[in-house]
């Protein structure tokens, strides 16, 4: 058993700074979990703050049921893959992979029989008399990651490991992680900036923002339950389309949301929501992803100006009144007129439709943990 | 089908415009970095003036060579190596070069690991300000004239110094520790290293700075105590470094100074305080000027250092993967 668990943790720096703002955390046994958000949200703190590597301001934080605000990095029983690697320039490979269980006073058969197993899961075998100057940036990553593992931890960092590799290693690397992941199945920290790489790694995903963790849930429910616009527009690609100063309507006990003009009746999931939380018409702004959009129907009317054909889709950039609208349309069966300069209609259907309460940013059917009990989301409550 | 003797003319006739290509290319590098070549020529010059044409001058080091001659005119008597074979039977010859070797080679022997001693002891403290504010007082002694130390070391070690003064206040007798030849070498070697070590550690401090936090990071997680990652992380970083000036240093090794020498000489410690450096001035520059003679020596001294400064290169080069070229 690895479980981690953050009980409000905090992290304020000498200069009063407030890096990271109580966060709540449990992460099961064997777990994937993904820390998500743009520069300076505390992803990274949060991971150094269970690494050991910076001193926690408040909080607890327990690894395996035990207490280890005041433990020792090396006593925690964790291993960190680092964004530079981190490697040992001047050690070989072996020695990289060594290091730590030479500190430990391993045996010399032990470290030998443990580096080679980590070696030929890796495929590094061939560079353990290398250095890694002479390894190219996916070998080094690997280094980086073996090093890791020899340890054999209970709980495994790991910091950007991928954003120093070009998009193709990337890609590749990101499929290796996956592949490591169902090998040495342990718990797993994973802290990027891409969100790209935390859907497809994550079994949960934590988008963060300003020290605040805003959404905790599965890469379906952060993508289609967003609990509010920071998340939903940090979430997909291409980013969600957000219609400003539209209004939800409540006419005959009936929701609609009004778009540029277009009533949308809500579906009955969203009817019932709303009514449940009691929510009475006002400004809101209305959310569609790209991917939900259907052009050649609708009364909604955009003007093409760019439009990009992507192969199974096109991506298309489009003018509605002053929004700029993000379109992907599927390439087959498309009879409308998609080129640059072509007006076009769309719709979307009504239940696809995000609604965000325009003063708080709020996700007015998925922010409420009440609506959750309706079948809905599991995404969890938090302050921001 | 192309032929084997086409095959091989081919690349022929595309080297011929590959050299024409290099021409231009060089013109258009020249006119590229124009400014940044024309900002270099002044440091050029001043290397030229100052270091390479007064090699012009070791001509007189065979030549029976007289104040007031001209190096080279139809006057001048060419003796070939007579002045090198003067100095090496000359009774001072060995004398003179176990006094500059001892002197050096102590100097370098406690001089050169201590930078790097303190550079690390200062880059490992927890207290950044407390070591910035060390580094600083460090420094200091660096500032002080040759004259002024040596001025120091009398007020210190004077017969009715200091350090005299506090033995005698303990009903100890007063030492003349400028007069006894067993003293000399401490003093100058112990007070030159006080005066430079702050100094040379600036560039393994620098280095310092340029290794990576996360490695820090990642022998904390893989157990390492603190001086455990000095050893394994900030030692092997500033290797190169050491390397560098490792042979810098030995390829200075016997071209100690004459200054602080000459300041520090007493008759009761001239059979130890006499180096290459303060026969050349004496015998160049004092009482019947030897020019030639002197040249001959300093020539020679110049000549064992660029001998060590290859030895040291070719050793460092085959050992490690550090060199200076």
């Amino acid at each position: 058993m690895s479980e981690v668990v953050m009980k409000g943790l905090k992290k304020v720096y000498d200069n009063k700074v407030t890096a990271v703002h109580d966060v709540n955390l449990e992460i099961k046994d064997k777990e994937f979990i993904v820390l998500v958000g743009p520069s300076g949200c505390g992803k990274s703190t949060t991971l150094r703050m269970v690494a050991g590597l910076e001193e926690i301001s408040d909080g607890e934080l327990y690894i395996d049921g035990k207490l280890v605000n005041d433990v020792a990095p090396k006593d925690r029983d964790i291993a960190m893959v680092f964004q530079n690697y981190a490697l040992y320039p001047h050690k070989t490979v072996y020695d990289n992979l060594a290091f730590a269980l030479k500190l430990r006073k391993e045996s010399k058969e032990v470290i030998d029989k443990k580096v080679r197993e980590v070696a030929e899961i890796l495929d590094i075998t061939q560079y353990l008399s290398r250095k890694p100057k002479a390894l190219s940036g996916g070998q080094r990553q690997r280094v980086a990651i073996g090093r890791a593992m020899v340890r054999d931890p209970k709980v495994f960092l790991m910091d950007e490991p991928l954003s120093n590799l070009d998009a193709k290693l990337r890609n590749q690397m990101r499929a290796e992680i996956i592949k490591l992941r169902s090998r040495i199945n342990t718990t797993f920290m994973y802290v990027t900036h891409d969100q790209t790489e935390a859907m497809t790694l994550g079994d949960r995903i934590v988008i963060m923002k300003d020290g605040y963790v805003n959404q905790i849930g599965t890469p379906q429910e952060v993508f289609n339950k967003p609990v509010n616009l920071f998340v939903a527009g940090f979430i997909g690609m291409p980013v969600m389309n957000f219609f400003d100063n539209c209004k939800l309507l409540l006419e005959d006990g009936k929701y609609y949301a009004e778009i540029r003009g277009v009533k949308f009746l809500l579906s009955e999931f969203q009817q019932k929501a709303l009514a449940q939380n009691n929510t009475q018409p006002c400004e809101i702004v209305a959310g569609i992803r790209p991917q939900h959009v259907t052009v050649g129907e609708g009364d909604l009317s955009a003007k093409i100006e760019v439009s990009e054909m992507m192969g199974s889709e096109y991506n298309i950039h489009a003018r509605c009144g002053t929004d700029e609208v993000v379109m992907l349309i599927p390439t087959v069966d498309l009879t409308t007129d998609v080129s640059m300069g072509a007006t076009v209609n769309f719709t979307t259907r009504p239940h696809l439709i995000q609604l965000f309460d325009r003063e708080s940013g709020k996700n007015l059917i998925w922010y409420d943990e009440e609506s959750a009990a309706n079948d809905a989301p599991v995404c969890k409550r938090y302050d921001f | 089908m192309e032929t084997k003797a086409a095959k091989l003319a081919a690349p022929a006739k595309q080297r011929a415009p590959k050299k024409k290509m290099s021409k231009e290319r060089r013109i258009r590098y020249l006119k590229d970095n124009s400014p940044y070549l024309l900002m270099i020529l002044p440091a050029v010059l001043v290397v030229f003036l100052f270091n390479y044409l007064p090699i012009y001058g070791v001509l007189i080091a065979f030549q029976d060579f007289m104040p007031g001659d001209k190096i080279l005119s139809d006057s001048t008597i060419w003796v070939g190596f007579q002045n090198f074979e003067r100095f090496f039977s000359d009774p001072q010859f060995w004398p003179l070069m176990q006094n500059t070797f001892l002197i050096c080679i102590i100097g370098f022997v406690i001089g050169f690991p201590l930078p790097i001693i303190i550079s690390l002891m200062l880059n490992a403290m927890k207290g950044k300000k407390t070591a910035k504010v060390l580094q600083t007082i460090f420094n200091g002694p660096h500032f002080i004239s040759l004259v002024v130390l040596v001025g120091m070391l009398t007020l210190f070690f004077g017969r009715y110094g200091l350090v005299n003064n506090i033995a005698a206040h303990f009903g100890g007798e007063r030492y003349s520790y400028f007069l006894e030849s067993r003293a000399f070498r401490p003093m100058y070697i112990l007070s030159s290293n006080w005066q430079d070590f702050g100094w040379s550690a600036i560039i393994y401090i620098a280095a310092l700075s340029n290794v990576d936090p996360q490695q820090h990071e990642a022998a904390i997680l893989d157990g390492a105590t603190r001086f455990q990652r000095v050893l394994h992380v900030d030692l092997p970083a500033i290797m190169p470094m050491i390397s560098v000036m490792l042979i810098m240093s030995i390829g200075g090794l016997m071209g100690v100074g004459y200054e602080k020498a000459l300041l520090m000489q007493t008759d009761g410690n001239l059979q130890v305080s006499e180096l290459i450096s303060t026969y050349v001035y004496k015998r160049g520059l004092t009482g019947v000027p030897d020019q030639a003679y002197a040249t001959a020596i300093g020539l020679f001294n110049s000549i064992i250092n660029v001998v060590l400064l290859i030895i040291a290169n070719t050793t460092s080069k085959k050992f490690s993967e550090n060199s200076l070229w």
